[in-house]
């Protein structure tokens, strides 16, 4: 006898609330679950931004007493961490979140509770992470004891108690022969939870990408950021999985004795590195590629054009991603690998400045003979393409082996990947913010002020870290709280250029207070943009789509609005407004009454689980952290097993109509 | 009229398509990824296992291989009859399903069993810790993670069991976990088959079982 | 469930078939392990074990897994991670020394 009654959980009533704090805590709609990211995410940038001003503070003096070495450790290794894993990825995934249903015409993504899931466990893994400031013990580096500039026990807690290893953990110094304080298991472990948060949305979006895009969006009609999304999902897929294992033998190791990567018994550091930057490699390719796809959508809406080659981006984005695979050796060049590991290293990292090239030329091709608004979206994507692409040359002077071995460990290495990442991801994702603020929030963030963020920060930005190119050639050593006095006047620059990127982003912060609640109202399609996102009001309705959209081709929305003349250029459609019209209408006003599944307590209360395990095994030698173990497994356990019960679709909630 | 059906389960040709049912697709790309996983610790075994230690023993020099044999039979025919399970419920027979689904989990537990026995000889009789050397830490470490992996899907089989005693069969949408479950135990057999090999029959020590 | 394509799926008699199948594989491998105990068969061996290994692999992943019958969207995810999986250790080990070592 089979039944076809779904089983519902009978011990906790299912969440209803739409509005207030709860409907966020138990929300599954992938628009409040970016939302909560990118709040997230800004906080912990904001943090990152503070302990990358103390360093500069200490730094504008080669003989400061600022900050302690044991500071310095802990800031410059918790800066690495949270700018990495807790500003640029969840920033991605805010934004990957919010657009990836709406940019391929679907209502929300394929598991949608485990979308909150993820985020969740983000949130609980950042916390984690930077609560060893707290609850570490302080014990000196071996060897280091009442060495001065160490956090001694009995001294007051400071930013030595944070994780002090270097983001990368190189094994054994970050062992625990080496680094007895557990700051450092705040980090292996924190990183294990924020990887398993990672994967898991990585399978959820390729799903979503494979079986929900709407009728008609072949795969060569997806938009750029979209595939983006893609091909960063499966570099998370294959390279998350490697970290794990590589952290889970620094921990194995740590807590329980074993022998991976303790030199005197045997063990190998390089085999950490090898494991680490197998995953590491591809990581930076995780951090770039959204805010590629990002620059994407916002460069051709800018200049009023297609995007040049659409299929060499897309092409060119997985070449990237593909061959990002094969390049990690290039980061132990001067670890002692062999003649023929450097040489073919060197030769797969070289052709990867190929298709990196391709998307960079793309991106001109698209500017060339375009009709350019210089709003700040805009801005922000040039001063991308600018950023990056200097970022991007001085990665092909370290693809050349021996000018690597001069430059690693120095402040070269540090001005690269600030190019990269700063000047590349965070101007992409800055960008993204100004251009989708109105879909999220109804308003438009205001110019003046966009204007004065982006110049203030190509002139703080430039001045912060193109100084860095010749002080790392001139032998300043990265991670070291002491340089030689003659470098000092640079580093006096670097200081100031710091604080004026602080500055720049006080006025992001400022408009976006201000914009959200006074704002210019943005209607429904403020920048006369491409893709389907903008063929919905804003902010956007909680099911999207009234009407799910069938698609005849690349940027959808665009060739609604407009066809061709004889020569090619743009002619808006006759019935252009009375489209958008519509449109607005029935998604304001639905005829029908729509589904969404329902809101559930279970993946908040799940993540809520993996904390404890990990505090847990921090302590096991204590009973506390037995029971901690306990307490977080059962706890997972039964919010999956409450999960497993309750249906994704209770009970038919109207949406309510505004 | 215009429904949004849970999107995991909308198959009404309203969009786009693999064709392949969203919780497996998710399930085949989760399991892609674990190759990545396994293949780690495979990897620190292999590297290990190539050196040599001042203190001993290293796994390959005291393996079970008969032992060990009869073990790595009892999961490969845990996957017949995890396979009879699933063709038993496209069948409806959910007394055969119940059956097959038991007999599943109770061969992963006699794996199981198998693998605290063996670590155990290794521990007591032979001395052999994770702690030992790199190579004990790799072999330990990679089995324990491969058992621990057994150990949760014996968990999901109970499960399915259960639920199927007390609601007199499984649904339509409970099908599809069978499924899921399946395709994780074979995984799971699948990494064994390679640890089987790799592991034991081709590092072991000239004499050794 | 709508899903389901109803393709020919193997019937049990021709599961316990495969399954038999593939405790032979396994008996193969265990005797070729004491015959090269005792004779040292060198890459041979090594060969032959793989060789063995690989073809329980396929058989399970293929018919158990259910793979032969699924749409090609499921096959080449698995076969990348596993390609994907077994290039990038192969070079790790490589670089260690240890494959060209031999084992």
């Amino acid at each position: 006898m089979t039944t076809t009654e779904p089983i519902t959980t009978t011990i906790f009533r299912r969440p209803k609330s739409e509005t207030g704090f709860w409907s966020w805590i138990t929300t599954v709609d992938h628009k409040k679950i970016g939302i909560m990211y990118g709040y997230t995410a800004f906080i912990f940038f904001l943090i990152g931004g503070l302990e990358a001003l103390l360093l500069r503070i200490h730094l504008a003096s080669a003989e400061s007493e600022f900050l302690t070495a044991a500071d310095y450790n802990g800031l410059f290794t918790t800066h690495g961490l949270t700018m990495i894993f807790l500003v640029v990825m969840p920033m991605s995934a805010a934004f990957m979140n919010y657009l990836l249903p709406l940019m391929i015409g679907a209502r929300d993504v394929a598991f949608p509770r485990l979308n909150a899931l993820s985020y969740w466990i983000f949130l609980f893994g950042g916390i984690f992470l930077y609560s060893g400031l707290l609850f570490s013990a302080i014990v000196p580096p071996l060897g280091n004891e009442g060495v001065p500039g160490n956090l001694d026990p009995g001294d007051a807690r400071s930013f030595g108690a944070l994780p002090d290893g270097g983001w990368f953990l190189y094994q054994p110094n970050a062992g625990g022969a080496f680094s007895p304080s557990n700051a450092i298991d705040f980090a292996v472990l924190g990183l294990q939870i924020l990887g398993i948060a990672s994967l898991l949305s990585a399978v959820n979006f390729i799903v979503t990408f494979f079986n929900l895009r709407a009728k008609g969006m072949r795969l060569l009609r997806v938009p750029v950021f979209i595939w983006m999304t893609l091909v960063v999902a499966f570099l998370l897929l294959f390279s998350l999985p490697i970290i794990a294992i590589a952290l889970f033998m620094v921990t194995f190791d740590r807590q329980f004795g074993t022998l991976f990567f303790d030199a005197t018994a045997g063990g190998d550091p390089i085999l950490w590195q090898h494991l680490f930057w197998l995953f590491g490699h591809p990581e930076v390719y995780i951090l770039i590629l959204p805010a590629m796809g990002i620059v994407s959508e916002i460069i051709p809406v800018f200049s009023r054009k297609p995007l040049f080659g659409y299929a060499a981006v897309v092409f060119a984005g997985a070449g990237i991603a593909f061959l990002g695979f094969g390049v990690w050796a290039h980061h132990m060049f001067a670890s002692g690998i062999s003649t023929v590991a450097q040489v073919g290293f060197g030769l797969t990292t070289i052709t990867i400045a190929i298709p990196t090239g391709v998307k960079i030329f793309n991106w001109v091709g698209t500017l060339w003979l375009g009709k350019i608004r210089l709003a700040t979206p805009m801005l922000f994507a040039l001063g991308f393409l600018t950023m990056f692409t200097i970022g991007g040359l001085s990665g092909v002077t370290h693809a050349v082996v021996p000018s690597d071995w001069q430059q690693t460990d120095t402040y070269y290495v540090v001005a690269h990947f600030h190019y990269v990442l700063f000047g590349g991801a965070i101007f992409g994702i800055f960008g993204g913010l100004y251009y989708w603020f109105p879909k999220f929030s109804g308003r438009m963030l205001n110019e003046r002020l966009g204007k004065i963020h982006f110049w203030l920060w190509m002139l703080g930005f430039n001045l912060t870290f193109a100084p860095m190119h010749w002080l790392g050639l001139q032998g300043m050593i990265r991670r070291t709280w002491r340089y030689d006095p003659s470098l000092e006047f640079w580093n006096r620059l670097v200081t100031l250029g710091a604080f004026i990127i602080a500055v720049g982003l006080l006025f992001f912060m400022w408009n976006f207070y201000v914009s959200k609640r006074r704002g210019t109202p943005a209607g429904m399609d403020p920048w006369d943009a491409r893709t389907l996102e903008w063929s919905i009001p804003n902010p956007t309705p909680a099911f999207n789509f009234a009407e799910v959209p069938v698609v005849h081709s690349l940027d959808e929305w665009w060739h609604e609005k407009y066809e061709e003349d004889k020569a090619g250029r743009p002619v808006r459609r006759d019935g252009a407004e009375a489209t958008i019209e519509r449109l607005h209408e029935i998604n304001t006003n639905p005829p029908h009454p729509i589904h969404l599944p329902n809101p559930s307590y279970f993946p908040i209360v799940m993540a809520a689980g993996l904390p404890l395990i990990a505090y847990g095994i921090i302590f096991h030698v204590s009973l506390l952290g037995k029971a901690l173990i306990v307490a977080g497994t059962l706890l997972s356990l039964a919010a999956l097993i409450g999960w497993g019960s309750e249906p994704l679709e209770e009970a038919h909630v109207e949406p309510a109509h505004t | 009229m215009t429904t949004a059906v849970p999107p995991a389960t909308d198959h009404h040709g309203e969009h786009e398509s693999t064709g392949v049912e969203s919780r497996k697709l998710g399930m085949w790309a989760f399991l892609s990824s674990e190759f990545l996983f396994f293949g780690a610790l495979i990897t620190n075994y292999l590297l290990y296992s190539s050196r040599d230690f001042a203190v001993g023993p290293t796994p390959a020099e005291i393996y079970d291989i008969p032992f060990t044999s009869v073990s790595s039979f009892v999961l490969l025919m845990s996957s017949l009859t995890m396979v009879l399970a699933h063709n038993a419920l496209s069948r409806d027979d959910q007394s055969a399903t119940r059956t097959w689904l038991l007999a599943t989990a109770m061969l992963g537990s006699v794996f199981l069993a198998g693998q605290v026995f063996e670590f155990t000889e290794f521990i007591t009789v032979y001395g052999m810790t994770m702690q030992t050397n790199p190579a004990a830490s790799a072999f330990f470490v990679l089995t324990g993670f491969h058992g621990t992996h057994v150990a949760l899907g014996v968990i999901m089989l109970l499960s399915l069991f259960g639920l199927s005693r007390r609601m007199g069969g499984l649904t339509d949408r409970q099908y599809m976990n069978v499924e899921l479950v399946g395709l994780y135990w074979h995984f799971v057999d699948i990494i064994w088959i390679v640890i089987f090999t790799v592991v034991y029959l081709l590092t072991a020590a000239p004499g050794a079982g | 469930m709508a899903e389901e394509h109803h393709v020919a799926h193997p019937t049990p008699a021709q599961y316990v078939k495969i399954a038999v199948g593939l405790a032979v594989l396994t008996a193969i491998e265990v005797a070729l392990f004491y015959i090269n105990d005792a004779t040292q068969l060198g890459w041979v061996n090594t060969a032959a074990l793989l060789t063995l290994a690989f073809l329980k692999f396929v058989i399970v992943v293929g018919w158990y897994m259910h793979i032969r019958y699924e749409k090609a969207t499921v096959s080449r995810f698995f076969t990348f991670g596993f390609t994907l999986a077994f290039g990038l250790y192969a070079i790790v080990l490589i670089s260690f020394g240890v494959l060209a070592a031999g084992s």
